[in-house]
């Protein structure tokens, strides 16, 4: 696959010394740097200002059922009347997975979380409060706001290899190019978090065919989810092509020229994007065994 | 041991090989500064309050308070190696660095010891001063008075008077707050980790700020030091290669590499290969007709080649050789830590008999 690429830019392939394909720390930031303006960074880091970049752009985003930004929106919010029955409410700047509380069914008044424990409304309501308050945004004890989504179902080709939790696809491109994409599926031991820190897997795939070529486990190669039991080598992502269009158009929509798109599959609207990355982490290289330097060079960059 | 870095060493790839050439020689010129340092080291255990009023680091190393402005550069040089080249993490930019001029202020001994108690007593006062809510600057006051408070006590407690300036006590809570964000974000390991970097470096940075080198670049003149290491963060600042701690984060790949070249699957006709590593792939060169054609020579094909007046040589036919200027710059991506094929001559589907032996 990567051959074509290398001959549809014949003139930047000659700069690559294939001793060095691996893009490091230092040359991604220096990328970063030169490509991210710190108003588009900063833009991606607020969830709702990217969330509106990329509706103006046209890009398929996951729904919203509010946003609460401030003590007078709170006080009008009411959650039995403005909630539907699933739901996630997401601190704006926050990180890591901080401070998201997920809702899967309604009962009268009540809520249930994934794991069954009931949500009252006030205890609704006093999350909402320590969102806003900046409870989960890191140092900056300033206000956030807190963003209400209905809950992603995942698609169900995708939901069926994995026994918890929403799997998303990262795909990592600069400018309108997509260079390179896992698909990061929760196992029984990362708690349903597709996060690779918690020993979720990470799944390379194909930029063409949207197979998944090799799957990790904390780099220890697997061929089958452990917990399903469901083949992982030779899956096929649903709607890959549409997955590629999404993530080649963020990055511009929001501002950024070298950005990490995270992408889910939603059961009815197919591939939704859920953020995008100023910062795209460098590991996906060692999940894909492949390198991204090698890749952006083919995409016409000269590192100069 | 020695069998297992052998082994380590026969599996390393070239892209394993050239970096660690460069560590290995960048870590041994840190050595010597290191050793520099230590050996310009007078006394160990020497208490600044036995100084008679002189400074610490005049006292044992001879370098003068006023001269300490001028190592600066030099620890900053090393900080930023150790980021930039090496990759290793430690608590805040350049922190190491002023934990370092700390160092060289209450002594070679005496300064890990004060740290580490006062960091100690910040680990164990901090839950409960977190649980206060306080702002960061009410958090670091607290912290300051109590960094001063052990001071005080150890003073007391070892009946001398350890002249400890004020800077190394802000240094001090500076490191009890990051240690402590560090380990709510990343939990203990990590944590203890980085602070196990921070302290390794920061004492390096102490003795090669000592070192002769140093000394003697401070003693020539002045402009020098800050000169001469401005230069070198300009060109270090500017290197955008992998990190050392890449090197080895990335090496999976380039061996997975090697290990799949190893075992290309060999083409239809060819049940062995003869080549060690590589498969042959000449016969298929042969099949796919662009190779030269034998000229002047007798093919048989069948029996029927073999009646006296059947047999023909072949005809010349001029080689179609089409140029392909694109070939050489063609990458070879996947071909990284693969050698290319040796240039052989290409297996006809033949016999070539020159004489009546040969039949």
């Amino acid at each position: 696959m990567f051959m074509n690429f290398g001959k549809m830019f014949g003139a930047s392939a000659r700069a690559l010394n294939p001793m060095d394909e691996i893009l490091g720390i230092n040359l991604r930031n220096a990328l970063i740097q030169r490509y991210n303006p710190r108003s588009a960074i900063e833009r991606a880091r607020d969830k709702v200002a990217a969330k509106v970049a990329l509706e103006a752009a046209g890009i398929a985003c996951t729904g919203t059922v509010a946003v609460i930004d401030s003590h007078q929106k709170l006080a009008d919010f009411k959650p039995a009347r403005d909630m539907p029955d699933a739901w996630a409410i997401k601190p704006a700047r926050g990180s890591q997975g901080d401070g998201i509380l997920l809702a899967v069914r309604r009962d009268g008044n009540t809520w249930y979380k994934g794991s069954g424990a009931p949500l009252t409304e006030e205890a609704v309501m006093h999350h909402i409060q320590k969102v806003v308050d900046g409870g989960f945004s890191g140092d900056s004890a300033a206000e956030d706001a807190a963003l209400i989504e209905p809950l992603i179902i995942a698609d169900p080709a995708l939901a069926n290899i994995v026994p918890e939790g929403l799997p998303d696809l990262r795909v990592i491109s600069l400018h309108y190019t997509p260079l390179m994409a896992m698909v990061r599926l929760p196992t029984l031991e990362s708690d349903g978090k597709a996060n690779l820190h918690q020993r979720a897997i990470g799944a390379g795939i194909d930029m063409e065919t949207g197979k998944i070529t090799r799957a990790v486990v904390k780099g220890t190669p697997i061929t089958h989810h452990p917990d399903t039991g469901a083949a992982l080598i030779g899956f096929e992502i649903p709607g890959w092509k549409r997955v590629l269009e999404l993530a080649s158009r963020c990055g511009p929509a929001v501002g950024l020229g070298y950005c990490g798109a995270d992408i889910v599959l939603d059961v009815n609207d197919g591939p939704l994007v859920i953020e995008v990355n100023a910062h795209p982490g460098i590991e996906i290289q060692n999940i894909n065994q492949e390198g991204l330097k090698a890749r952006i060079a083919a995409a016409g960059e000269d590192f100069r | 041991m020695i069998a297992r870095i052998g082994q380590v060493w026969e599996r390393a790839t070239p892209q394993v090989k050239r970096p660690f050439y460069v560590g290995i020689t960048v870590g041994f010129v840190l050595a010597v500064l290191v050793g520099l340092g230590v050996a310009n080291t007078s006394s160990y255990f020497v208490l600044p309050s036995s100084l008679e009023g002189v400074a610490t680091s005049q006292a044992i190393w001879g370098l003068k308070p006023s001269k300490l402005l001028m190592v600066l550069p030099l620890g900053a040089f090393l900080v930023v190696l150790a980021r930039s080249f090496v990759g290793l993490k430690a608590f805040g930019l350049f922190t190491p660095m002023l934990i370092a001029v700390a160092f060289l202020q209450i002594g070679p001994v005496m300064g890990p010891l004060v740290l580490c108690s006062s960091v100690l007593v910040g680990m164990i006062v901090t839950p409960s001063l977190l649980k206060l809510r306080m702002t960061r600057v009410g958090f670091l006051g607290v912290l300051i008075s109590l960094i001063v408070l052990v001071l005080v006590a150890m003073q007391l407690i070892f009946d001398i008077k350890l002249q400890v300036d004020a800077f190394p006590v802000i240094v001090c809570a500076l490191c009890v707050e990051r240690w402590w964000k560090q380990w709510g974000k990343d939990g203990a390991k990590p944590a203890a980790k980085m602070a196990l970097n921070t302290f390794v470096l920061a004492v390096v940075i102490e003795f090669v700020m000592v070192s002769d080198f140093a000394l003697a670049l401070i003693e020539w003149s002045p402009l020098l030091m800050p000169a001469f290491t401005a230069v070198a963060i300009g060109v270090l600042g500017r290197y955008r290669g992998l990190r050392l701690s890449e090197i080895h984060r990335f090496a999976p790949i380039w061996l997975e590499r090697r290990r799949q070249a190893k075992f290309v699957e060999l083409p239809d006709t060819v049940s062995e290969d003869r080549r060690t590593g590589q498969p042959d792939t000449r016969r298929e060169i042969a099949a796919s007709g662009c190779v030269p054609q034998l000229a002047g020579v007798w093919a048989i094909n069948s029996n029927a080649d073999l009646k006296p007046d059947g047999l023909q040589p072949l005809p010349w036919v001029k080689p179609t050789l089409t140029p392909n200027r694109e070939a050489q710059f063609a990458p070879r991506i996947g071909a990284s830590g693969i050698r290319p094929a040796p240039a052989r001559s290409p297996i006809y589907n033949s016999w070539i008999i020159c004489t009546v032996e040969d039949v």
